[in-house]
């Protein structure tokens, strides 16, 4: 289509844009106001820039230990989840073997289940195995298991590399073990960048997990310790440093966004097949 | 150690075997352990009685009678098929309108305007959820200064505060996190549509209007179609923005379904505390779990027939 839109298209995509954009740049904004300032007016701009509300955030929410809990969770599970859904793509793709065409199955069959309702069974299981309370469980819980959408993805991705490297290292006697780290790995990087972006956004923004297995405050992650200070300054009407603390939380995500951009919206595609 | 690379080196098949086996079983046993018998759990848990602290208690059918005359049951689903009719039909409209006008433009500010929509995506559900509990808020939120704006004095009402208007609150929040995915995903479409099918129309002076309506739709319904079932399906599953935009409040006025089985077992912040259900949770769960499984069907069927690459 090479007709140019007119002005009227050009304005209702400019409001879309401004709908979006907005709100996030008030939070901003207000996230550099004084209380008093933001109750006598919450649109007018700060007259000095507040600085304070952000170490003001860092200190009263405990955001320092907060993101230390969010680094381990996040880098943690991202490690792990990747490397296990990697070499599962690895074996249950590239390689023959008895049994494989059942288990694949027994994996694709995620795909189909709704999974809404194990969310009270798994957590009875998860606490009778003593995975709730503690970040190394939780990262187990979300992590270990078989994600069929990774899979799927990468083996996709390996699907491109050529039999040929692996058979001429099997000749050389190189065992599975090393042809997967020294051949399969570096040449499914691709795949790999973009499952970890998901695994990544999937972990830091998880909300609901958290807030189900940890219990105890000194174990919160971000989005929930945010979800709680929500709740504490908004009764000490206090909202300059939740905004603060808001803004903070979004600044990993939108980092991410902004370097992997391209990745996240070919990846988003694909992902729909998960729906 | 040597001795056993020996050996593996000259039985290959066992060392495939093992390596295979050796490798999936831990995340083989954890998938079955803690994804797929949670299902079979839910279906066990759903016939019993259990606070999770003395032993559960066989009870028959009695959660699923229980559910079946449970006004506040009734009541949430109700609200989930509200949301259900709603979010997918602005939220598609409008991602077809900006698909339209995305796909007409093809230039580097349109890209950049397409990434822009796609932000909300990849944004935290707390953060969302508090964005828009302050453009809501009675005091200071951005909705009560766009009325004043416009001469309207709406100083002190709380959309979300008031049982009149909390539920249908809800669909802008729904609209706003959706529109940038099934944007991305109908400008694709639109773009695959053949130029040549264009060319008559725009000699004729169509309008964009006629255009949109008379070609684009009719040629990307498939896609649009299997959007909106999946976006239905979305709808009908999820409950964390509800969780921390309301938590079902005001007195149950946005309680869903998802919610409201969760809530049976899980504490939510500004609710009452109640002793954990997990035998009627898992019951809300089941007929959940039917209610989608049927929907999925539905979708395949639709989508074998229009061979869509989704």
């Amino acid at each position: 289509m090479k007709k140019r839109n007119s002005i009227f298209a050009e304005i209702i995509l400019s409001v879309w844009a401004g709908l979006i954009v907005l709100p996030l740049i008030w939070i901003v904004y207000v996230s550099l106001k004084t209380n008093y300032e933001f109750y006598l007016d919450p649109w007018a701009l700060p007259e000095s820039l507040q600085f304070s509300n952000y170490t003001n955030a860092i200190t009263t929410l405990n955001l320092g230990p907060v993101f230390l809990n969010t680094i381990y969770f996040v880098f943690g599970g991202l490690i792990l989840g990747v490397t296990v859904n990697t070499m599962a793509a690895y074996i249950l793709t590239r390689l023959e073997w008895k049994g494989k065409k059942f288990i694949l199955g027994v994996i694709m069959l995620s795909l189909f289940l709704p999974g809404i309702n194990i969310l009270v069974p798994q957590y009875v299981l998860a606490v009778f195995f003593k995975l709730n309370n503690s970040l190394t469980g939780l990262i187990l819980l979300i992590n270990v298991a078989l994600s069929a959408f990774d899979i799927l993805l990468m083996s996709s991705f390996m699907r491109s590399i050529p039999k040929e490297l692996e058979e001429s290292a099997r000749m050389d006697g190189a065992s599975l073990w090393i042809i997967f780290w020294k051949i399969i790995f570096p040449l499914s990087m691709p795949g790999i960048i973009t499952i970890s972006i998901f695994r990544f956004l999937n972990l830091y923004n998880d909300f609901i997990n958290p807030f189900i297995y940890l219990t105890d405050p000194s174990k919160h992650t971000v989005a929930v310790s945010v979800y709680y200070a929500n709740t504490v300054l908004r009764y000490t009407s206090n909202y300059v440093t939740l905004f603060a603390a808001i803004v903070v939380s979004l600044v990993p995500t939108l980092v991410v966004y902004a370097i992997f951009q391209k990745r996240v919206v070919a990846g988003a595609t694909i992902g729909a097949v998960k729906g | 150690m040597n001795r056993i690379k020996k050996f593996l080196s000259d039985h290959p098949w066992i060392a495939k075997y093992s390596f295979v086996y050796g490798f999936l079983a831990i995340p083989l046993a954890f998938y079955l352990i803690f994804y797929l018998f949670p299902n079979i759990l839910s279906v066990y848990y759903s016939f019993m009685k259990w606070s999770g602290l003395s032993d559960p208690k066989f009870i028959g059918l009695q959660n699923y009678t229980r559910l079946f005359n449970d006004p506040f049951f009734y009541r949430s689903l109700t609200h989930n098929f509200v949301l259900m009719l709603l979010v997918p039909i602005v939220t598609l409209s409008l991602a077809l309108i900006l698909a339209f006008f995305l796909a007409r433009g093809q230039s580097k500010r349109h890209d950049l305007l397409q990434a822009l929509f796609f932000v909300p995506n990849i944004i935290s559900s707390v953060v969302i959820g508090l964005l828009w509990a302050f453009i809501y808020n009675g005091d200071f939120g951005l909705l009560n200064a766009l009325f004043g704006l416009i001469g309207i004095d709406m100083d002190g009402f709380w959309w979300l505060g008031n049982t009149d208007t909390a539920l249908l609150a809800l669909v802008p929040v729904y609209v706003w996190v959706n529109v940038g995915f099934y944007t991305l995903i109908f400008t694709n479409a639109i773009k695959g549509i053949p130029d040549s099918l264009y060319e008559s129309a725009i000699l004729e002076g169509a309008t964009e209007g006629q255009i949109l309506r008379k070609i684009v739709i009719p040629m990307i319904m498939g896609v649009i179609s299997v959007s909106a079932l999946f976006l239905v399906l979305m709808t009908f599953r999820s409950y964390d923005l509800v969780l921390i935009l309301t938590g079902g409040g005001p007195g149950g006025a946005t309680q869903v379904v998802g919610l409201y089985m969760f809530s049976m077992v899980f504490q939510i912040l500004g609710t009452a505390a109640r002793t954990p259900s997990y035998g009627y949770a898992s019951a809300i769960g089941i007929i959940l779990f039917i209610i989608l499984i049927v929907a999925k069907f539905i979708i395949d069927k639709l989508t074998k027939t229009d061979d869509i690459e989704f």
